[in-house]
């Protein structure tokens, strides 16, 4: 065995001890330079070949490049699997416990009434329907007047009103008691074909569980040529099983509103038990749910609107977001939908 | 209203249970709401004959009754002491049911047993139709052993019908049969009991002079005589049935008038002859301001929109009634009324809404003829109750009527057209809708045109005048889920939402976003919200507008802020146990007066309190003025505007943070911290609070954003730090900055703030703060000398300025 050969042999096994009590990087960056360097060791060797007869070099170079090679691929190794401790040593150090309550904000939360509209504003935009608003302190002219309930109707007894002191200039001015005044004011507006949805507070001297002196409505207005019961069926139809996500069985049954002739209401099939449960809450154990009124608009009131009513008809319901809200969500208490409470609509949060 | 199937039965032979025909009435539009059986819990009741009373042995206050029900014979002890052998009474056998006792037993009186209990009116649940204390004690030819609810109406099925307001017609038996004869067509109407009614011919016996009417809301007016009444109890199934019906018996000759009245729906009204201060009616309208006491005791003041029945003549006659709406205190039926003069009429419908609803009287009469009476009835009720008083109350009648008549309603015949029919129910069977109205009691007549029906409207449906009316009643006849499901007509867009609803949608998303959550608070306020919020007289929201009738005290005015409610809200969520951070925001109307009145504003308000326990982890995450600023900028740009916060002042907020929220240089609304002296007086002094309100109308046409691409050239970057005198703010020491620029502004691309603070280290009077400026233009790259040149220059105008640089 040729002394370079041996050198190598000895290189080679006080690496192989060197590397096995390396611990950390860095003490493997410093090993590779005792080797690998400049100066190192194995470099040291190669430097050496040249003094080697010229027969001899080819067959020791060989083996101090086949060292060198082992050496690299031994630290490249090493450095991989302390590498790995290290990361994992230091992500011990950077443990979170993922259960602390999270820093910032949580989000808010909807209201249920607002939710309820603006979901049913969106149905309706793709029936075709355009959203109209209007006043909240409004003139009984079309408060009242324009709907078809003089002052004497007995239609009036339905709904106690807030009024204004009577003013010379304004007349006597009041909370409206419904969203229809602004069918009337819409018609005048824009006149016929119409499609609108008019959501809103409403008003009326009503305060108990089931009755608040402010509450809140969306009516909806459709105006033009020829227009059949039937549309109005499909209109309704499509926001109900949109709002409530599923088909829902459903009833119409004739009633009476002074602003529409004939009149009807709808009941939709009980949210809560379906009409399986006799003592329901929800419905009484009768399994409907008195939803919405409506009716084709009484020729009175679209002639109130500026539009002929020999050439157009059409037709209005009007159904309350509080209660719609308080089906899709299971509230009992209207009166907890208006104080503003977190601890209500915040409901299971931690706080 | 509610309906008495027995009584209905007299009227009409109906091919329906009362299941099946509750829901064809609830279907075509008076809605049955419940259906009551009032004897459902009374079983085993029968009629018994008492043989013999004897006294208790050890008991002075007890009798023993021994009865015989047909079937047996049974002792009973009773402590009732209105009857005597020989009478007939219920009895409950043991075993027997009672609305409020379960079941009946046999019971050890003092050593004496006791069968079962012979029963008042009282517990068999009518406690009305008793005449005295003690037992209910049944006419002499009561069946022997016969159930008690097969007898005098006790078990009967009554409707609970809802009616509409404009079907008068069915506050009446005889309104409800004629309803369902239309809607079942194989029903059958039974001759009317008063149908065979003569009316009397006799002249009166008393001197009595003319009935005039002056006021034409009287259509007409008759009176009628019955002499030698003998005022006692009504038998007993017309006592049992008014009970059912929700009228107390009270005499056979005002039980009377109000049987006639639930049968037909004719209000009648009995006055004694010998109270009437003049033996002469005038039905005339009443003066401004005249008075007089009505039934209930209290003193009514009149307009002349109010009709009165008065005795005498002329405009100063007596008033003895307010017609049609309630009678008056002197001239009702007393015991010892001999003579009744009985009053039957027909009122305007228009005259007597105005006046129950003006005066709020909801009288059983009123309520009628508001809804509209038949006019023919007035008549046809006088002629049958005097025959009625006769039978229950042993009246001498057969006195011709005393009448009076205005212009009478003549109902038009109605046109129905195939195409309108066709419209609005897609369905025109002429023959057949005319067969639906037919059943309703409408007549056919002549019609100008073949495609055309005319239809005449019996007396009783005043409420059909138009086309559609008669539409209306031939889909409820044939249900409204019968017609087809069409959807509107393809329109060639969308709706649209509108700014101020659209607007609202992209608010609450950011503000839920951010941890708010949304209030729905009551538009009203308390007037005292002014001075809780120390707001000036020369403030805008201080002069709310206030409600005429106000339903409680602490809502008596519009709000003019949102603040109010939202800190209700805080209270309200405090007051429930949370203690946590609360992030409330509210998008509604406020309320100001102005010149031409009032004017509504859309305004979004919030506030934001760290809450009662604000303790947490992570202290910097509690809120502060600049955090809630955050949340005010961030609703603004999400809408598409940017806005400027400028120190500002309101009258609750804190001197030294209260801003103005400008957009394009308007005021739009304000932030602020509440101030102490506020504070103080809410029930959360420890912790602050931040509100802020914006106008809406001003947000609802956003900005376009405008879009630029950054310089291709690298930017330059040096910092200034400086110390800044206290009365500085932020944005005067960056306009500061800008404008040491001079004539290179252009290059500065930003300047940013990284750094202030005040404190130790830095003097008294001054903030320090660190800038970082960009220097970068758009066509090349600036050069390092040339930055120090305008930075220099800046650093040295600045100091001129009076800020230190460090």
């Amino acid at each position: 065995m040729s002394d370079l050969k041996r050198q190598a042999e000895d290189v080679r096994s006080s690496f192989e001890q060197a590397i096995a009590s390396v611990t950390a990087t860095d003490a493997l960056q410093e090993l590779r330079v005792r080797y690998l360097g400049k100066k190192g060791e194995l470099t040291a060797l190669l430097k050496s070949l040249g003094k080697l007869p010229p027969d001899e070099r080819p067959q020791a170079g060989e083996a101090v490049n086949a060292l060198r090679g082992q050496i690299e691929e031994k630290i490249e190794r090493k450095k991989q699997d302390l590498t790995r401790a290290e990361d994992a040593a230091a992500e011990a150090l950077d443990k979170v416990d993922v259960t602390l309550p999270s820093r910032g904000r949580p989000a808010g939360a909807f209201h249920p009434v607002a939710q309820t509209m603006h979901e049913i504003v969106s149905i309706m935009l793709g029936l075709g329907y355009s959203v109209a608003l209007g006043p909240e302190i409004e003139e009984e002219h079309y408060n009242f007047e324009c709907l078809n309930m003089p002052s004497w109707h007995p239609a009036r007894d339905m709904q106690d009103t807030f009024y204004f002191p009577a003013d010379e200039e304004t007349g006597r001015r009041l909370l409206r008691t419904h969203t229809s005044p602004v069918q009337v004011r819409s018609m005048l507006q824009y006149g016929a074909p119409l499609r609108i949805v008019c959501p809103g507070k409403v008003y009326r001297r009503d305060n108990d569980p089931t009755h608040s002196p402010m509450f809140n409505q969306l009516e909806g207005l459709l105006v033009e040529e020829d227009v059949s019961f039937s549309v109005l069926k499909g209109s309704l139809r499509e926001l109900m099983n949109g709002f409530f996500g599923r088909e829902l069985k459903n009833r119409f049954r004739a009633s009476y509103f002074p602003f529409t002739e004939p009149s009807m209401e709808l009941d939709i099939e009980c949210v809560e038990c379906g009409g399986k449960n006799l003592s329901c809450r929800v419905c009484k154990g009768t399994g409907w749910l008195e939803v919405c009124g409506m009716g084709m608009v009484h020729p009175f009131v679209v002639r109130s609107g500026g539009i002929d009513p020999e050439r157009y008809n059409g037709f209005a319901f009007g159904l309350g977001l509080d209660r719609m809200a308080m089906l899709k969500y299971g509230i009992n208490d209207l009166r907890l939908l208006f104080d503003g409470n977190v601890s209500y609509f915040l409901s299971g949060r931690d706080a | 209203m509610r309906a008495s199937w027995q009584l209905l039965s007299r009227l009409i032979d109906l091919p329906a249970s009362p299941e099946e025909t509750a829901e064809r009435l609830t279907m075509s539009g008076a809605e049955v709401e419940s259906i009551v059986r009032p004897g459902s819990r009374v079983s085993g009741v029968v009629v018994a004959h008492i043989l013999s009373l004897e006294k208790h042995p050890s008991r002075d206050d007890l009798l023993i009754a021994s009865l015989d029900t047909g079937r047996g014979k049974h002792a009973c002890v009773t402590a009732a002491a209105n009857m005597k052998a020989g009478d007939k009474v219920f009895y409950g056998a043991p075993g027997s049911t009672l609305p409020d006792i379960e079941e009946l037993g046999i019971r050890d009186f003092d050593g004496v047993r006791s069968e079962g209990m012979m029963l008042s009116g009282k517990e068999m649940g009518l406690p009305d139709v008793d005449l005295t204390a003690g037992l209910l004690v049944l006419p002499p030819g009561a069946p022997l052993g016969a159930d008690a609810l097969t007898l005098y109406g006790l078990g009967d099925v009554l409707l609970d019908i809802s009616v509409t307001p404009n079907r008068g017609d069915l506050l009446s038996i005889l309104g409800v049969a004629r309803e369902l004869k239309g809607l079942f067509p194989s029903a059958v109407l039974k001759p009317m009991p008063w149908d065979e009614v003569l009316p009397g011919d006799d002249s009166w016996p008393v001197e009595f002079g003319s009935v005039t009417l002056p006021d034409p809301g009287c259509l007409n007016y008759h009176l009628g005589l019955a002499t030698d009444v003998d005022i006692g109890p009504s038998p007993l199934e017309i006592r049992v049935a008014l009970a059912h019906l929700g009228m107390r018996p009270i005499s056979n000759i005002v039980d009377v008038t109000n049987y006639v009245m639930l049968l037909l729906g004719q209000p009648l009204h009995a006055f004694d002859l010998n109270t009437l201060p003049k033996r002469e009616i005038t039905v005339r309208s009443a003066a401004a301001g005249e008075m007089i006491v009505t039934l209930d005791g209290k003193e009514r003041r009149l307009t002349p929109k109010d009709m009165l029945i008065t005795s005498g003549s002329g405009p100063k006659s007596e008033p003895i009634a307010l017609a049609g709406v309630m009678g008056g205190e002197q001239t009702g039926i007393r015991d010892d009324t001999k003579i009744v003069v009985l009053e039957g009429a027909s009122f305007s419908a228009l005259r007597v809404g105005h006046t129950s609803r003006r005066l709020g009287i909801t009288s059983e009469a009123a309520s009628r003829y508001s809804r509209g009476v038949d006019p023919t009835l007035s008549a046809v009720g006088v002629d049958y109750a005097l025959t009625l008083m006769r039978e229950w109350g042993g009246a001498s009648i057969g006195y011709k009527k005393i009448s009076a008549f205005n212009a009478q309603p003549d109902p038009k015949p109605v046109l129905l057209t195939r195409k309108k029919l066709q419209t609005y129910l897609l369905w025109s069977d002429m023959e057949k809708a005319a067969e639906i109205l037919e059943g309703y009691g409408l007549r056919p007549a002549q019609a100008p045109r073949a495609e055309e029906r005319a239809f005449i409207p019996p007396a009783w449906r005043p409420d059909i005048i138009i086309e559609e009316d008669l539409i209306e009643e031939v889909g409820r006849w044939r249900g409204y889920d019968e017609a087809p499901v069409r959807m509107p007509g393809v329109l060639p867009r969308r709706g649209d939402a509108g700014a101020s609803t659209s607007l609202a949608l992209s608010l609450r998303a950011c503000a839920i976003a951010r941890g708010y959550a949304e209030a729905i608070t009551y538009s009203f306020l308390p007037e005292s919200f002014v001075t809780a919020l120390h707001l000036p007289e020369d403030d805008p929201r201080a002069r709310p507008l206030s409600l005429e009738n106000p339903i409680s005290q602490d809502w008596t005015v519009m709000r003019t802020t949102l603040l109010p409610g939202l800190l209700n809200g805080l209270r309200t969520s405090a007051a429930s146990g949370w203690r946590g951070p609360v992030r409330l925001f509210e998008i509604g109307r406020a309320f100001l007066k102005d010149e031409k009145g009032h004017r509504e504003l859309d305004v979004l308000g919030a506030l934001v309190c760290n809450g009662t326990d604000p303790r947490t982890p992570w202290r910097e995450t509690l809120d502060d003025f600049l955090s809630v600023k955050a949340d005010a900028e961030a609703l603004l740009q999400v809408t598409g505007h940017s806005a400027s916060f400028v120190q500002g002042r309101e009258p609750f907020g804190h001197s030294g943070q209260s801003a103005d929220v400008r957009v394009k240089g308007e005021k739009i609304g304000y932030l602020a911290r509440l101030s102490p002296a506020i504070q103080r007086e809410t029930d959360f002094s420890n912790q602050p609070i931040y509100v802020f309100e914006l106008n809406l109308s001003a947000l609802e046409e956003a900005e376009k954003p405008a879009y630029t691409p950054a310089s291709s050239f690298p930017a330059t970057f040096r910092d200034i730090s400086m110390l800044t005198p206290e009365g500085k703010t932020k944005d005067d020491a960056a306009a500061d900055i800008r404008s040491a620029a001079g004539s290179s502004e252009k290059m500065l691309e930003r300047v940013t703030l990284f750094d202030v603070y005040s404190g130790k280290g830095v003097p008294q009077g001054y903030r320090s703060m660190a800038f970082s400026l960009c220097y970068r233009v758009r066509d090349r790259t600036l050069n390092d000398e040339e930055v120090d040149k305008i930075h220099n220059a800046i650093r040295d105008t600045l100091t001129q300025k009076g800020y230190n640089m460090r």
